[in-house]
């Protein structure tokens, strides 16, 4: 009975590296990930759109800024981020109205969010001309 | 931890209402953006000064900031289990959610006054 007890209660040892999340699960968990990256990048945000309303000459300094090759990449993880959270979002609001819930259309619905988001970040890029 | 704010059905309807106005929003920014001839400082202002983008605009801000403080509320509720620090934590999320939203304002009311 004690040995019982005691193999019940050896430590469980998790290796992160081997867990493997369902696509649901990615999906979940980058929603509120760049959920979080919005909300850090906003203030600069606000910055940036009192820069481009205030005069001509500081319209010029956005684009200037938003051209630096860091800013070039900031800019395409943020657009991801939005596309991300845009296309999760739905899926989230449609499983609230009980529309994908069953198992393997949430797993269909995650793939569709992943493939909409990167489609959208592609064509973004290309628009952006880079 | 028994806050108002902190609980109820509420903050669920507001998250998901404001999501709604945030995706109508996206869709017809985006429609603006990729329809317009050029993108230059004078479209851009008169984009902006257009009474039903201004309202649009200001729509969004305030939807996004209740959105934001939602979610971020949640994420805090979730990882920071020290109340003093939660409730520290909390207080700066919400400052920096009125901070960005009066400036926002700030910079829509003089976008408004020094065309007209």
């Amino acid at each position: 009975m004690v040995g019982r007890l005691m193999s019940d209660n050896r430590p469980v040892y998790l290796n992160l590296l081997k867990i493997r999340l369902p696509v649901p699960g990615i999906v979940s968990f980058a929603h509120r990930i760049t959920g979080v990256l919005l909300f850090l990048s906003l203030p600069f945000a606000v910055y940036l759109l009192d820069l481009s309303i205030e005069s001509q000459d500081s319209f010029a300094r956005v684009q200037q800024i938003l051209d630096q090759p860091v800013m070039l990449i900031v800019q395409i993880l943020l657009l991801w981020s939005i596309a991300h959270h845009f296309f999760a979002g739905i899926r989230f609001l449609l499983i609230d109205a009980e529309i994908g819930v069953e198992k393997s259309q949430a797993r269909t619905g995650a793939w569709l969010v992943m493939a909409a988001e990167v489609l959208t970040l592609f064509v973004i890029v290309w628009g952006m001309g880079i | 931890m028994s806050l108002y704010v902190l609980e109820g059905l509420r903050p669920w309807v507001i998250q998901r209402v404001s999501a709604v106005y945030i995706v109508l929003f996206i869709v017809y920014a985006a429609s603006c953006y990729f329809t317009a001839d050029a993108i230059a400082y004078e479209s851009w202002k008169n984009w902006l000064y257009n009474p039903f983008n201004t309202t649009v605009v200001g729509i969004f801000v305030i939807a996004l900031l209740f959105h934001a403080w939602i979610g971020m509320r949640d994420v805090v509720l979730d990882y920071v289990h020290n109340i003093m620090f939660r409730i520290f934590i909390l207080a700066i999320l919400i400052g920096i959610l009125i901070g960005s939203g009066l400036w926002v304002f700030r910079i829509l009311l003089l976008s408004v006054v020094s065309i007209g």
